[in-house]
């Protein structure tokens, strides 16, 4: 998608400060990620990414939003972390939007903005490597590995058996009782 | 530290950056990564579901279908390793996989679809066969008749059987 060198916009949006910490420090000598062309900008205005990390609280709603919007077309949107992906543990609470899911709900009721190209990064933190991984679908040095999977069982006659077996082992013990069977008052006495 | 003292030092300690996106990286030992559900071993007990803090496993019963869902949804996992811990079948394990990141939400989700058994009075599903034969296997032989009873109809036919004594009765 973006050929050349990418300037991110690192905002805190209602994180613990895990996250933060961790885009910190892929910019170390060990992990060096500016030979990627990946610089840390000072304003959305310089940007052709912004980076989210937290569940987006009520609180900075505004200054989100208002940072969004700053960012210059065409943009990537990174959302680091469970928090920022999908709510995280805060998912259901009162004081969070829960996303950036949910905000991209609120861009295009309130104001029509159509949502950006996402990459979700999950993790409590990521570990580094793993948003260098992102930033490399991003320039297409890299292909994504995580797919959906669904897993529907089909009845074989494995099961069947071993309901049988199970039942056949209850129907030998002295134990196990008959059905029951009950009668009202007027069946009896025709019965005897 | 003079100028010449740190460049031999810096030259002695050679080239750290690691070459990662071009080169695979090994993670150490322990590292809790992707969880991932094994379909065959899984028995749809729950138990992995109470035990999740956000609730990103989540367990649901499809009553039209018959099916007890099994979601997982990774984009809310924080890693904790609970589900792990709590797996009577050890279905549920943490890999060491973190190269996580999709392009899109839908990628994150694995859905395991567990068949369930129909109560033989009143026709409601209540308990996957996999669960059922695991516990079935821990009862006493002569306790098994009442297998494929839901509960509020095995409390009914409990009951019934306090009341009208060994063999059935009458009223």
């Amino acid at each position: 998608m973006f050929e050349k060198s990418l300037w991110v916009f690192h905002l805190n949006s209602g994180s613990c400060n895990g996250c933060d910490i961790e885009v910190l420090n892929i910019f170390t000598p060990r992990q060096d990620v500016e030979r990627l062309g990946i610089k840390l900008v000072g304003s959305p205005r310089h940007a052709d990414a912004i980076a989210f990390t937290g569940p987006v609280t009520r609180e900075c709603l505004p200054k989100v939003i208002e940072a969004f919007k700053a960012v210059p077309e065409p943009k990537i949107v990174l959302a680091i972390g469970s928090c920022a992906c999908g709510g995280g543990i805060w998912y259901d609470t009162y004081a969070v939007i829960g996303g950036v899911k949910e905000l991209y709900k609120i861009l295009k009721e309130e104001y029509g903005i159509e949502p950006p190209t996402t990459i979700y990064i999950p993790g409590c933190p990521p570990k580094p490597e793993a948003m260098i991984y992102a930033v490399g679908i991003a320039r297409g040095l890299v292909k994504q590995k995580q797919k959906k999977e669904i897993y529907i069982e089909e009845l074989d006659e494995k099961t069947k058996d071993m309901i049988e077996i199970l039942f056949e082992e209850a129907r030998g013990t002295r134990h196990f009782l008959p059905q029951i069977i009950v009668k009202t008052s007027e069946e009896s006495k025709n019965e005897s | 530290m003079g100028r010449f003292k740190l460049i031999t030092k810096a030259i002695s300690i050679g080239r750290v950056t690691e070459k990662y996106p071009f080169v695979p990286l090994e993670v150490p030992e322990g590292f809790r990564g992707k969880p991932v559900i094994d379909p065959e071993k899984c028995i749809g007990c729950t138990a992995c579901s109470n035990a999740c803090p956000p609730q990103a496993l989540q367990v649901y019963d499809d009553l039209e279908r018959g099916v007890r869902v099994v979601h997982l949804f990774i984009g809310r996992c924080i890693f904790c390793a609970r589900c792990q811990d709590v797996c009577p079948t050890e279905a549920i394990k943490l890999t060491k996989e973190f190269e996580l990141a999709t392009l899109s939400d839908e990628d994150l989700h694995q859905i395991v679809e567990l068949q369930m058994v129909r109560c033989e009075e009143c026709g409601k599903p209540f308990d996957t066969f996999r669960h059922l034969l695991y516990t079935a296997k821990e009862l006493q032989p002569w306790e098994r008749e009442m297998m494929f009873l839901c509960p509020e109809c095995k409390a009914k036919k409990v009951s019934e059987k306090l009341i009208f004594g060994k063999g059935g009765g009458y009223v």
